[in-house]
């Protein structure tokens, strides 16, 4: 009969074990937000035409807000973020990274494409009018700048290095913050992958 | 051995359900939501310095959206932050700045002389307390109308209609809270509490403790 108690007790304990194992909540290493309305539905111009954040109803959107002048700070998220999707393996087809221009005065959609290739196949390159890409940038926390730079760049443009992720519904669900490595992106977005 | 397995079992999920029905019944931890993201801005305060969302990131910054001309008492916007200004060290900040910014949808009038009177008429403090606009009123509309939420519009007469709000932003540049006019109760109370509640978060979003204070946000467990 001690057997068997022993043995229900150990039993209960394991099964214990394993459900705080398998039902923990998942450890995110971006900021989640519960927002209750959509993420802003812009339109900006691509390589190959008009590209809307609702065309990806269904994926995961990565956005990102930089400039192909950028000396140092966008290489290094976006080469980051093209490890994380290689890291994702066949999911990383559920996954559509968009790098939104912050020097829509420099960066044409063709020059952005051949930017953003790269450090992926997939990426997209996307800009616009001055007064959209100022607006899509206020509406996601992005604020920029610029600012004087060497003869070769002419200027530079301070702006919020934060990777924002907008779920399969059109909803920003995670904010990352710069310095966030390919493996830490890579695990929030199996996650939310399997949701 | 089967039973014992299916014995198990039901104790494992009825722990867990019971754990997580206290957890949502008791809330030992109260956070506020993370609800959305504060838009970026650059505005001119009214020192004719820059004011930029930038230059806030580590502060709890308490937004409100006026103008000069706006009818004494304003909705009592003014009194309520004077309330809160004085009575801060009651929210248990330990170190963590705030500074409260008003921003006028008034532009044509609040010029930054016009905005700095009207902070000193009113006993504002100038170092925690920024009144700033922009005179792109697209942007203005985008930042205030989209990015806040918050509705306003110029009358006939040259005043305003508007949904006198407070908008509560923490350091990461999300909005914790809203406080409108109309539906909730916008009073410095309330307000304090909440940035006590953000400060307790603060300082336990490291190790263990933001484990139990994600949980916490996962189970909605939100603070009056």
């Amino acid at each position: 009969m001690k057997v068997k108690v022993l043995i229900s007790v150990v039993i209960v304990l394991l099964g214990l074990a394993a459900g705080a194992y398998f039902f923990r909540p998942h450890n995110f290493h971006g900021t989640v937000i519960q927002s209750p309305d959509p993420a802003y539905n812009f339109t900006l111009t691509g390589a190959k035409g008009q590209v809307s954040l609702s065309d990806f109803r269904g994926k995961l959107v990565l956005l990102y807000f930089g400039y192909t002048f950028c000396p140092d700070i966008c290489p290094a998220t976006l080469a980051n973020v093209g490890q994380a999707l290689r890291l994702l393996g066949d999911k990383a087809g559920d996954v559509q990274v968009i790098m939104v221009s912050l020097d829509p005065g420099r960066d044409t959609p063709a020059k952005l494409a051949e930017y953003v290739a790269h450090f992926h196949p997939s990426f997209l390159g996307v800009t616009g009018a001055q007064e959209e890409i100022d607006k899509v940038a206020s509406l996601y926390g992005i604020f920029y700048q610029k600012t004087a730079g060497s003869a070769n760049t002419d200027y530079l443009i301070d702006h919020t290095a934060t990777l924002l992720v907008v779920d399969r519904e059109g909803y920003l669900k995670l904010v990352f913050p710069f310095g966030v490595s390919a493996e830490e992106i890579a695990d929030d977005l199996k996650y939310m992958l399997k949701q | 051995m089967n039973k014992y397995f299916l014995h198990g079992l039901y104790g494992l999920l009825g722990v867990i359900m019971l754990s997580a029905i206290a957890f949502k019944i008791f809330q030992p931890i109260q956070v506020l939501p993370r609800m959305h993201l504060a838009p970026a801005f650059n505005l001119i305060d009214q020192d004719g310095k820059p004011l930029t969302s930038e230059a806030l990131r580590g502060q709890f910054v308490i937004f409100t959206f006026a103008y000069s001309h706006c009818p004494a008492p304003c909705y009592g916007i003014f009194e309520t932050l004077q309330d809160v200004q004085s009575r801060l060290d009651e929210a248990q900040l330990e170190g963590i700045p705030v500074t409260f910014v008003t921003i006028s949808f008034d532009p044509q009038r609040d010029t930054p002389a016009v905005l700095n009177a009207y902070a000193q008429s009113i006993g504002a403090d100038t170092q925690r307390w920024k009144f700033a606009t922009t005179t792109n009123q697209t942007l203005l509309k985008t930042i205030i109308g989209s990015g806040f939420e918050v509705y306003y519009e110029r009358k006939e007469d040259g005043n305003f209609a508007f949904d006198p709000t407070f908008v509560l932003v923490d350091g990461w540049g999300i909005v914790r809270a809203e406080y409108r006019y109309a539906t909730e109760v916008s009073n410095a109370d309330r307000i304090l509490r909440h940035l006590g509640v953000l400060a307790e978060e603060v300082r336990n979003s490291k190790g263990t403790a933001k484990l139990a204070y994600e949980a916490a946000h996962l189970f909605l467990c939100y603070a009056p």
